[in-house]
């Protein structure tokens, strides 16, 4: 049998359902987004974490031009090494049937015989490549899914200027690419760039590196210094054209599902708190309400001799119970958009095996700080109903007290209709329920900028590296460095427009004792295509001499123009130069340095050469454009802005698309909860006097203009406050994405702000609506009777 | 100002201001049917002080909402002058309300963040015809303790806000629902005597319900209420000071 207790507090809680619902969701909210952020944070390092362990990824990594196999047996026994592995790695051009452009990748050798020591495949369908077989090749998910290749499919390489049929044995995964792009690029493009493995034998011939090795990966020894291995490989590697070697901290594909998971991590944080101290306190203000309500009640039980422990604990069930509803909800929301969160990461991340783990720990999480923040929220009133002595309970509350408020006192109070006095003097007389009303609402609107600013930012990126500075239509790339002249060839080709050859050369530029390996590119000095340009957007001419970086390699430096900069070639003859830093240049990804294409030309000593070009074409002839190029077998990649912007459209602006309607699903129901919640609490309070001025001549429409021009004062503090409030959030989490590989300019427009208003006020004018129906309902009849 | 409403107590109008006959309230359905008014007879007059008695559950406080546009009777004829009561809408209601009723409360039902003087300003500004603030509260001598907040004012204080709130508008009707109820003998007096005065001198048709037989003696006529319909009535040859009542 329930005890009559507990009966009461059920028919309690049935009789506000309205309001214990409305605390429930946006404590679920913030309960959702903590379980939501805290399992995918789980999800993807334990996998990652399993990944690594199970097909044993490297821990160092290293390239280099050639170097002899019995190097790599001695590499393994500098201390601090625990296995190495040497193998070959290198550029190759596709030529696939119904795909228009040409594609590129990275193929990689595999022992002849037996798996690798590291970065072990993991077979996803297919078979493996049989001991000694040739012609056949593994080939990675991603490239095969977009392509729809599938096991048996016939697929063509040129390897090294020769094509050569190939048969796809297997589709595999690697721990090297779970993040799978052409190297230094930001965005994936999985149908134009892929990564297969074949056995040494077959690609060391193809390449005349038979007996030698040009990648070196290696996993270190409990207790190793990761910096003193890197060195020590960098000093022995360098007769062999090491392009120096780096940890996993810089492994592309690593470092960007590490920062997903940085990006969470904030996420579980900061949002949750937010909504949980809003939920808090909506939690405090229902059971105020409540216990002033029931203020004779509680004497009467006191009366009849239940204790202050009881009482207490009878108001704390009540708080309970909407916490529970709150986690519930909350962590069921959570593990839906978990799911549906993973879905959109199989768009950017290949695991074997990536599943939405539940975080248990989070659910324990999730109730403890949603029963902490109600605990917060009711400690007050619930310790005011235990102290009060039962005889004065079971008096009346004497008349609330009031006084002008500040405003009024400022000399202008005849301004003001006697609505808005009423307004103004209940909002100063319970501050802090007000504050959290504002804070409710201003959370609302703050998260609605967030995702807004984000797609605008990545937006104007874009519009910045397609629109300002990539003027071509694609870029291409040659196998080796080739004479000017190729650039006629090109020119020649069908619909070709503008050609304008590039040179891009590896180096490690270093000013005092910091450096930074990065390709110097060399172009035109008038280019049209490739612009560089300052933080005005406007044109850099390149000068004869010298070289013109990025804002971030200067500031990574901590170099300033003027100085003289040390640029070591890793290839070629190696030279080593000194040359001037002449301008900086804005580029929102990666770090770049530019030189004008002669100059850098002569910096190298071999000859006038060009190792790319960058291209616009006329798209009705795109078609045969393309064709011809497929046929240059000295081409090794394509890039098309075009297909990049198409792809970027299906993923990125996808997925944020996807976490905007989720964060405006979140603001909709803090918004509509919050007002509720406090228009039902005034409705109750006031009661009486809303049902006075019915009685005395007022009509319905001016009663409720007294409730509604309180909600405007809230609400018109309340959305510039979050729109504020959303500016710092959004900044705040594009900055933590802002890494040497992407800078988000943060950029806010007039198109965010109106819409995160127009969201925050509808959501609130349906919700006041919605309680002000109630007003029709006021008994008139009982507001002359005695007060409750 | 309404020629009606400005004529001295003493001279009746033919005319009555209500008129209602065969008013019923029936609450509740079936079995659970509560007859709250059964069949009430009655008209009343402008300027007239008129006391209706009955004990506690009699219906007095029924047919007063009725009166005051609050509630609608089930059956039975309600009209206000020509204005038909058992059919008027929502806002014909509020009208009424607004333009010709006064009410007072036992319980005063003002509104707390408003000061007296803002209490009663409320509803001028919503009148067609109102007295300044200040008159109303002068005419229940509360001249001195205009910008007092409710809270600050003492029951009886209060009492006599609500009073001035209630004709400031200058209404043809006075409702008073036990205007002294829960107030002390002194302070009740005091309230009496500014109902009186407001009667005497707006020439306000002043309905006040009570169980308190004493204040029978102030009115001009008496109207004895029990279940649900009027028992009888009587008119008083003069009617007695409310400073002389005690009890």
């Amino acid at each position: 049998m329930l005890p009559n207790l507990d009966r009461k507090l059920l028919r309690d809680l049935t009789r506000m359902k309205g309001q214990v619902v409305a605390v429930a969701l946006v404590m679920a909210c913030g309960l959702a987004m903590l379980v939501m952020a805290r399992s995918l944070i789980f999800s993807l390092e334990s996998t990652r974490q399993e990944y690594y362990e199970a097909q044993r990824f490297a821990e160092v990594f290293a390239h280099l031009k050639r170097a002899p196999n019995a190097l790599a047996a001695r590499l393994a026994e500098v201390p601090g090494v625990a296995t190495a592995q040497a193998g070959i790695s290198v550029q190759v051009t596709l030529d696939l049937v119904g795909l228009d452009e040409p594609a590129s990748g990275q193929v990689h050798s595999l022992p002849d015989f037996g798996p690798p020591e590291l970065n072990r495949l993991f077979l996803r369908t297919g078979t493996w490549l049989p001991p000694g077989s040739r012609g056949e090749v593994l080939v990675s998910e991603t490239f095969a899914e977009a392509n729809q290749l599938h096991p048996g499919d016939q697929l063509a390489l040129l390897l090294n200027g020769r094509r050569k049929e190939y048969r796809i044995a297997g589709l595999v995964l690697s721990p090297e690419i779970i993040f799978e792009a052409r190297p230094g690029a930001s965005l994936p493009d999985n149908r134009t760039y892929g990564t297969f493995w074949m056995p040494y034998k077959e690609i060391a011939t193809a390449f005349d590196l038979y007996g030698a090795f040009n990648d070196l990966t290696l996993t270190l020894a409990p207790g190793a210094q990761l910096p003193a291995v890197i060195a020590e490989l960098d000093r022995q590697l360098e007769p062999y054209g090491g392009l120096g070697a780096y940890g996993r901290a810089d492994h592309p594909s690593h470092i960007r599902v590490s920062d997903e998971i940085r990006i969470l991590r904030t996420l579980s944080i900061g949002f949750p708190l937010v909504f949980l101290s809003v939920a808090a306190f909506m939690t405090n203000a229902v059971l105020s309400r409540l216990l002033t309500l029931q203020r004779e009640q509680i004497a009467i039980l006191k009366a009849f001799g239940f204790g202050n422990r009881q009482i207490a604990l009878h108001y704390l069930k009540f708080a309970f119970v909407i916490v529970a509803a709150g986690t519930a909800i909350g962590a069921v929301a959570g593990v839906l958009l978990g799911h549906r969160l993973v879905v959109m990461y199989h768009l950017f991340f290949r695991f074997p095996n990536l599943h939405f783990r539940f975080d248990r720990s989070a659910l324990g999480l999730a109730l403890a700080v949603g029963a902490g923040a109600a605990l917060l929220g009711v400690f007050h009133s619930v310790r005011r109903a235990a102290r009060l002595p039962p005889a004065e309970a079971m008096r009346p509350e004497p008349p609330a007290n009031f006084r002008p408020a500040l405003i009024e006192r400022t000399g202008i109070g005849q301004l003001f209709s006697h609505s808005f006095r009423i307004a103004v003097r209940n909002l100063e007389r319970r501050p802090v329920q007000a504050l959290f009303t504002v804070a409710g609402l201003a959370l609302a609107t703050g998260i609605l900028i967030v995702p807004n600013c984000f797609r605008d930012s990545v937006g104007e990126l874009l519009g910045f590296q397609w629109d300002v500075v990539q003027r071509q239509d694609m870029n291409l790339g040659l196998v080796e460095p080739a004479s000017l002249q190729v650039r006629d060839l090109l020119r020649q080709l069908p619909g070709v427009l503008a050609v304008e050859p590039f040179r891009g050369a590896a180096a490690r530029i270093r000013f005092g004792h910091r450096s930074r390996q990065i390709g110097v590119q060399g172009m035109p000095a008038d280019t049209q295509h490739s612009r560089v340009v300052d933080a005005h957007y406007r044109e850099i001419v390149l000068p004869p001499e010298g070289l013109v970086i990025s804002a971030k390699l200067a500031e990574v430096l901590a170099a300033q123009v003027g100085d003289e900069l040390t640029v070591e070639f890793l290839e070629g003859r190696r030279p080593l130069r000194v040359v001037p830093l002449v301008a900086v240049s804005e580029d929102l990804t990666g770090i770049a340095a530019h030189m004008e294409l002669a100059a850098l030309n002569r910096l190298l000593g071999d000859g006038d050469v060009m190792n790319g070009a960058s291209l616009t074409i006329d798209m009705a002839h795109r078609g045969a454009f393309l064709h011809a190029l497929k046929q240059i077998p000295r081409v090794s990649w394509v890039g098309i802005k075009e297909s990049l912007r198409e792809n970027f459209r299906r993923t990125t602006a996808a997925s944020i698309n996807l976490i905007q309607s989720i964060y405006l699903m979140f603001a909709i129901v803090v918004a509509f909860g919050v007002v509720y919640n406090n228009a039902r609490i005034s409705l109750a309070e006031r009661a009486r006097e809303l049902a006075t001025l019915r009685v005395i001549g007022f009509s319905e429409r001016e009663v409720g203009a007294v409730l509604i021009t309180e909600l405007t004062i809230l609400a018109l503090i309340a959305l510039p406050l979050g729109l504020l409030l959303g500016t710092g959030f959004a900044q705040g989490i594009v900055s933590a994405v802002n890494t040497e590989t992407v800078r988000l300019p943060v950029i806010f427009t007039l198109h965010n702000y109106a819409f995160a208003t127009l969201v925050v006020t509808a959501a609130s004018t349906i919700s006041a609506l919605l309680v002000l129906r109630r007003l029709k309902q006021l008994n008139l009849v009982s507001a002359l009777k005695a007060p409750e | 100002m309404d020629p009606l409403t400005s004529e001295p107590q003493t001279a009746i109008s033919r005319r009555p201001i209500f008129h209602v006959r065969g008013l019923t309230k029936v609450y509740g359905m079936g079995e659970a049917e509560v007859h709250a008014l059964a069949g009430v007879d009655l008209d009343l007059y402008a300027g007239e002080l008129a006391v209706l008695l009955g004990p506690s559950g009699s219906g007095k406080t029924t047919l007063l909402n009725n009166l005051g546009g609050l509630d609608v009777p089930t059956a039975g004829e309600l009209r206000y002058r020509d204005f038909d009561l058992t059919t008027a809408t929502e806002a014909d209601l509020t009208r009424y309300r607004r333009d010709s009723v006064g009410f007072v409360f036992q319980f005063y039902n003002l509104i707390p963040s408003l000061t007296a003087r803002e209490n009663v300003a409320l509803i001028t500004e919503i009148a067609r015809d109102p007295m300044p603030p200040e008159t109303a509260l002068q005419m229940v001598n509360l001249g001195a303790r205009l910008d007092h907040f409710p809270a600050q004012l003492s029951g009886g204080e209060q009492q006599r806000v609500a009073i001035a709130r209630a004709i400031a508008k200058r209404p043809e009707i006075l409702l008073c629902d036990e205007p002294t109820g829960a107030l002390d003998v002194r302070t009740g007096i005091v309230v009496l005597e500014a109902i009186e005065r407001v009667n005497r001198e707006l020439g306000t048709l002043t309905v006040i319900i009570t169980h308190n037989a004493v204040m029978a003696g102030m009115a001009d006529r008496v109207i004895h209420f029990s279940d649900g319909r009027v028992h009888h009535e009587h008119r008083n040859a003069t009617r007695d000071p409310a400073s002389s009542l005690n009890w």
